[in-house]
């Protein structure tokens, strides 16, 4: 089986730093991590590698510094690593991200399954997966708890909702994307993190992978962020309530009702 | 010193850390009460591939060096000092296989040092300190060598399955083997029930005519004064490093409850005699590393390095038990409370003023060097 994880580059903490043009993240200038769900991503296409043989690839778009979270993913276990990376890809929304991982899945050729973890944790949309599913016409089901191999073409996947489970039977070529709940990541092993550095990754641009000019980057992204800030940080309050229990108890829902938060 | 390190040691000290953080941390206080590790650890710690870290490639470890080794230990001691001295006690004696060894001996045992937990034993009850007070005889029997005695206090004793153990070759002669747990004639003894690094199975073998060929001797015959110095030399490097570990441990507790205890208008940490404490700690922290960076330095470069292993362990342990006392000074009543860490973290630096050579051995040793250079 032919496995490809889309991986993301996340900022390491909170202390990001936004584009004041664009609004967008400046991801050059952020120390970078793995996005966490993704390891779950990586993780459950090891585990089918490792049930059914066949291979696992790592991909991400991002800047050259990207290379990093494609080397956690092969030190993790992922046999190679596709990076791209170009100016012409700055400021892509989901759609944009879409179809520039589409048209490098189609470059690659042959791709059984494509994985996603359920979403980034730095915008939180979850959409790019669904976003490729559709642009290569494959059948996709998102969420997934439980991946079980029915044959070489077909998987059986739960859907966990909230009033129910779904067991759906998915022909491949097809897109999963995971919850965090399918199952534990394992740590980059010390032998697998030696190697990861002599495995190969190869970093495409928009020529590389035949990209449409208009359809990558800011061009090819009907979304602009107008503004980001940070919330103000009103700080810590202290108020004392004075008086007997019950007096203290009207008083707090006085204050809770003048805020508008009762 | 390499403070750059590469990108291969940056993931790999990155992956300790959040290993430490979730799998290690979270149960510090729990290995103190307890006694052991808690059920599942120690096997996650051998699956994720931390008995190799050091091991050359040829037999299956990852071949990272001494500075990065010494890392290793000091981010896990932060988490909690036991692992990363169970670790240590594995990697010092995976050293001097490696060292002295055969090839034949390398090729049987260390690609197994990935899975199995390797100890070093030279103490018995009638020496240590004093190593020709040892009683542990190996005789010759044809091509073979048939060792028999007691060897106690063995750090991972009873979780290893390799010993290399010390004995006499000769009444004036001592020599170094490797047996294996599953040698007729090896059985475990007496478990120690000591006050600090309360995670580390520390326990006896017992040899009762235990054959081994003669290609389990490590070296030559009378080596083993030195093979012990040289198992100490790494060992001290290590413990340097987890005595840092522990005084970074003591100096964040120390540090947020000086940060969040009012008093006034304002903090203790805001106070001078509290700040002088916390800038202790912090120095000794920071010196004992100098120290046992330039130990694994000189050691990744192929340079004598006893003298300055044998001050990082000496310093640290000393300057630890300082530091953690003075933490917990800081804490007063909740210092001296089980419910915070402070009291084990005493007793776990108090531990390495012993193990590995007291420190009274140590400054003899140090004091020798400088005489006569």
């Amino acid at each position: 089986m032919k496995i490809v994880v889309c991986i993301k580059q996340v900022p390491e903490s909170n202390n990001v730093k936004f584009d004041p043009v664009t609004h967008n993240l400046l991801r050059s200038a952020s120390t970078g991590r793995i996005n966490p769900y993704d390891k779950n991503a990586i993780e459950a296409a090891l585990r089918l590698r490792d049930t059914v043989g066949g291979s696992v690839s790592v991909l991400t778009m991002g800047p050259p510094a990207a290379e990093e979270t494609l080397r956690d993913g092969l030190a993790m276990g992922a046999d190679d690593a596709y990076l791209l990376s170009s100016r012409a890809f700055g400021g892509a929304d989901t759609l944009a991200t879409g179809y520039t991982i589409a048209q490098a899945i189609r470059k690659i050729g042959g791709v059984d399954l494509l994985v996603f973890g359920r979403q980034a944790v730095d915008a939180d949309t979850g959409q790019v997966g669904p976003i490729v599913a559709e642009l290569l016409d494959q059948p996709q089901v998102t969420f997934a708890s439980k991946i079980a191999v029915l044959d070489d073409h077909t998987l059986h996947v739960t859907r966990d909702l909230d009033d129910r489970k779904q067991t759906i039977r998915l022909t491949l070529p097809a897109v999963l994307s995971v919850r965090s709940e399918l199952n534990t990541p394992r740590y980059e092993t010390p032998v697998n993190i030696q190697d990861s550095f002599t495995k190969p990754l190869t970093v495409w641009n928009e020529k590389d992978i035949a990209a449409d000019p208009t359809r990558i980057g800011l061009q090819g992204s009907p979304t602009v962020v107008t503004k980001v800030f940070a919330p103000e940080n009103a700080g810590r309050q202290n108020q004392q309530l004075t008086g007997t229990p019950a007096e203290a108890v009207d008083q707090l829902i006085n204050i809770l009702q003048q805020q508008n938060l009762i | 010193m390499a403070f750059n390190w590469t990108p291969q040691q940056n993931m790999l000290l990155r992956m300790v850390s959040e290993f430490t953080d979730k799998e290690v941390a979270p149960f510090d206080m729990q290995i103190d009460r307890d006694g052991r590790y808690p059920d599942g650890l120690f096997q996650k710690m051998v699956e994720t591939g931390f008995l190799g870290i050091m091991l050359p490639r040829e037999y299956g470890g990852a071949a990272f060096d001494p500075e990065i080794t010494a890392e290793v230990i000091r981010r896990m001691a932060v988490g909690n000092a036991s692992a990363a001295v169970t670790l240590e006690g594995h990697y010092k004696t995976v050293d001097q296989i490696l060292k002295f060894g055969t090839d034949a001996l390398k090729r049987e045992y260390l690609p197994s040092a990935t899975k199995r937990i390797f100890a070093f034993s030279m103490t018995e009850s009638t020496g240590g300190s004093n190593p020709m007070g040892i009683q542990t005889t190996a005789k010759r029997a044809g091509d073979d060598w048939v060792i028999s005695g007691n060897k106690i206090m063995i750090t991972n004793g009873g979780l290893a399955e390799v010993y290399c153990v010390l004995v006499k070759t000769a009444p004036d002669e001592l020599s170094v083997f490797l047996v294996d747990k599953d040698m007729p004639g090896f059985s475990f003894g007496k478990q120690e029930d000591f006050i600090g690094l309360r995670g580390v199975p520390v326990g006896e073998i017992v040899l009762d005519n235990v054959r081994v060929s003669a290609d389990h001797l490590l070296g030559k015959l009378g080596n083993g004064i030195m093979i012990g110095d040289s198992a100490h030399d790494d060992a001290r490097i290590l413990m340097g490093a987890a005595l840092t570990g522990i005084m970074e441990h003591a100096l964040q507790v120390a540090a947020d409850y000086a940060n969040e205890r009012k008093a006034g208008d304002g903090t203790i940490g805001q106070m001078q005699s509290i700040q002088r404490k916390i800038a202790d700690i912090a120095m000794g922290k920071e010196t004992t590393k100098l120290l046992y960076q330039r130990a694994a330095l000189l050691k990744a470069n192929n340079q004598p390095y006893s003298e300055e292993a044998t001050m990082a362990k000496a310093y640290g342990s000393r300057t630890a038990v300082s530091a953690c006392d003075d933490a917990l000074q800081v804490l007063a009543g909740y210092g001296y409370s089980r419910e915070y860490p402070l009291a084990h973290l005493i007793m776990d630096a108090r531990a390495m003023e012993i193990a590995e050579g007291t420190v009274e051995k140590m400054r003899s040793a140090i004091a020798i060097a400088e005489l006569s250079k």
